[in-house]
């Protein structure tokens, strides 16, 4: 295992756009400077499909910061039915976009800044901008896979970072929430800040559990057992994730988009 | 670790209802409103049938309607489930079962093309007035399944890991009933369509 002496990834400039060189002309025409592909891979899961195996992850493009305030509100113009003024309650809750106050057209980028991700959207929002922007949301299993895809120099690094994390998620303050991109935490493939700026909606974030596996105070304990920076993060969001409904509109929780790699699959028409 | 306060921070879902709640989609309706905020005809999404028919949840209007979420290549549990499916269907009052809509929607976007719905229909011998078996885009299908709140994944293999809900919905498309679970009893959810307004035919 590879370890890295700082989390400050200065040293993983690798840009997207070489990345997508190498899959050949069709998927660099899809390359946008917004995103990133990430590769296919696996990773251990507190929730394996079978005990003990990795599960595998196929490859796909995912945006390398959260959406923000700014993009959001492109898509409230062009959709007046997500405006908070109009959106039916079936999809969110009163918290919806509360952040944005004045009558929820435009928000007061002032005092909430352009460039931080936006939250207080529900998961039906979320889903709804990744499909307008074409994209949609990443699987839990994309967006873990992606988190861990980080390098570590030495232990020490490790437990540094996981100290981090621990102080991060004892204390999201959502009124000052950082811009995207400030965490200095980024993958090997130039994804930003999925850990030390807010939750993110993933597309199944309450998945089927088994009988076997429930989620709850037990689950930390087992995944600490996995033993590596990511399981303390992993076990808080894995178990966050559970106690939200797909109305949720709360202040820590945002979301990024994923992308499809080029075309579907065919269909079996004869 | 002392982990849990930290996860109530997360924690305020809360229901907010309201009815009468204007839409902007509404005005392009003319058949009517979309009256109650928790309709599910607000999921403004067109789906494909098994009769190639393209279609919008907001078209069975009126209708008492029976949602299932299934995929074809489920062999063990879907078939129960699309049985448990036909057994309320077939508890409804003579009188009433013409009025009633049942929506099976599939998970498999990928391989329940409107073509392979229409084999599983006839191998099911389901392919009859009312019944429509369904396909979409998968963000439409995730959105419906969390508005009924059916969980599923799809697992390596292309099997789904999925919730067995049977739910019913009354003629403004708001959930009526919830009938969660394989072979459970039909008699009370058959009970609650069969006291939906019966002048209200699509």
């Amino acid at each position: 295992m590879k370890f890295l002496t700082n989390i400050v990834p200065v040293t993983i400039p690798l840009p997207s756009l070489a990345v997508v060189m190498v899959f050949g002309l069709a998927a660099a025409a899809r390359a946008q400077t917004d995103r990133v592909l990430v590769p296919s891979g696996s990773f251990h899961s507190v929730m394996p499909e079978v005990k003990g195996e990795a599960v595998p992850v196929d490859s796909f493009y995912l945006d390398i910061t959260a959406v923000t305030n700014e993009k959001f509100a492109e898509f409230t113009d062009q959709n007046e039915n997500w405006r908070p003024d109009e959106v039916p309650a079936v999809f969110t809750n009163k918290g919806y976009l509360k952040h944005w106050q004045e009558e929820g057209h435009k928000p007061d980028y002032e005092r909430i800044g352009r460039e931080r991700p936006v939250t207080n959207v529900s998961w039906f929002a979320a889903n709804a901008y990744c499909q307008w922007s074409g994209g949609r949301l990443p699987t839990l299993n994309e967006w873990e896979y992606s988190a861990q895809l980080m390098d570590f120099d030495s232990s020490e690094a490790v437990s540094e970072f996981t100290a981090k994390l621990v102080s991060w998620y004892s204390s999201v303050d959502t009124n000052n929430l950082g811009e995207v991109g400030s965490t200095g935490i980024e993958t090997r493939v130039g994804v930003k800040d999925q850990f030390g700026l807010i939750m993110e909606w993933v597309q199944d974030f309450k998945p089927p559990v088994s009988d076997d596996l429930s989620l709850d105070c037990g689950t930390v304990g087992r995944m600490q057992q996995l033993g590596n920076a990511y399981s303390y993060a992993a076990s808080i969001r894995y178990i966050t994730r559970m106690s939200y409904n797909p109305k949720s509109s709360i202040g820590t929780m945002g979301f990024r988009c994923a992308y499809d790699i080029g075309p579907k699959l065919e269909s079996n028409e004869p | 670790m002392k982990t849990l306060p930290i996860i109530l921070i997360f924690l305020f879902g809360g229901t907010y209802l309201y009815a009468q709640h204007h839409h902007a989609a509404d005005n392009e309706l003319e058949a009517g409103k979309i009256n109650a905020g928790h309709s599910l005809y607000h999921l403004d999404a067109p789906w494909t049938t098994h009769r190639d028919e393209t279609v919008k949840l907001s078209d069975f209007r009126g209708s008492p309607i029976i949602v299932v979420m299934f995929y074809g290549n489920c062999r063990e549990v879907c078939p129960i489930l699309i049985q448990d499916t036909w057994r309320l269907y077939n508890r409804v009052d003579t009188s009433r079962r013409e009025t009633v809509k049942v929506l099976a929607i599939t998970f498999d976007t990928e391989n329940d093309t409107p073509e392979v719905l229409r084999e599983y229909a006839n191998y099911e011998q389901l392919d009859i007035p009312g019944w429509h078996f369904m396909t979409s885009e998968d963000a439409t299908v995730r959105s419906l399944a969390m508005m009924l709140g059916v969980q599923y994944s799809k697992k390596s293999d292309g099997h789904f890991a999925h919730t067995n809900l049977v739910t019913v919905l009354d003629e403004e498309g708001k959930i009526a009933r919830r009938v969660e679970g394989l072979n459970q009893p039909m008699e009370e959810a058959a009970a609650v369509i069969d006291s939906m307004n019966k002048e209200e035919k699509l």
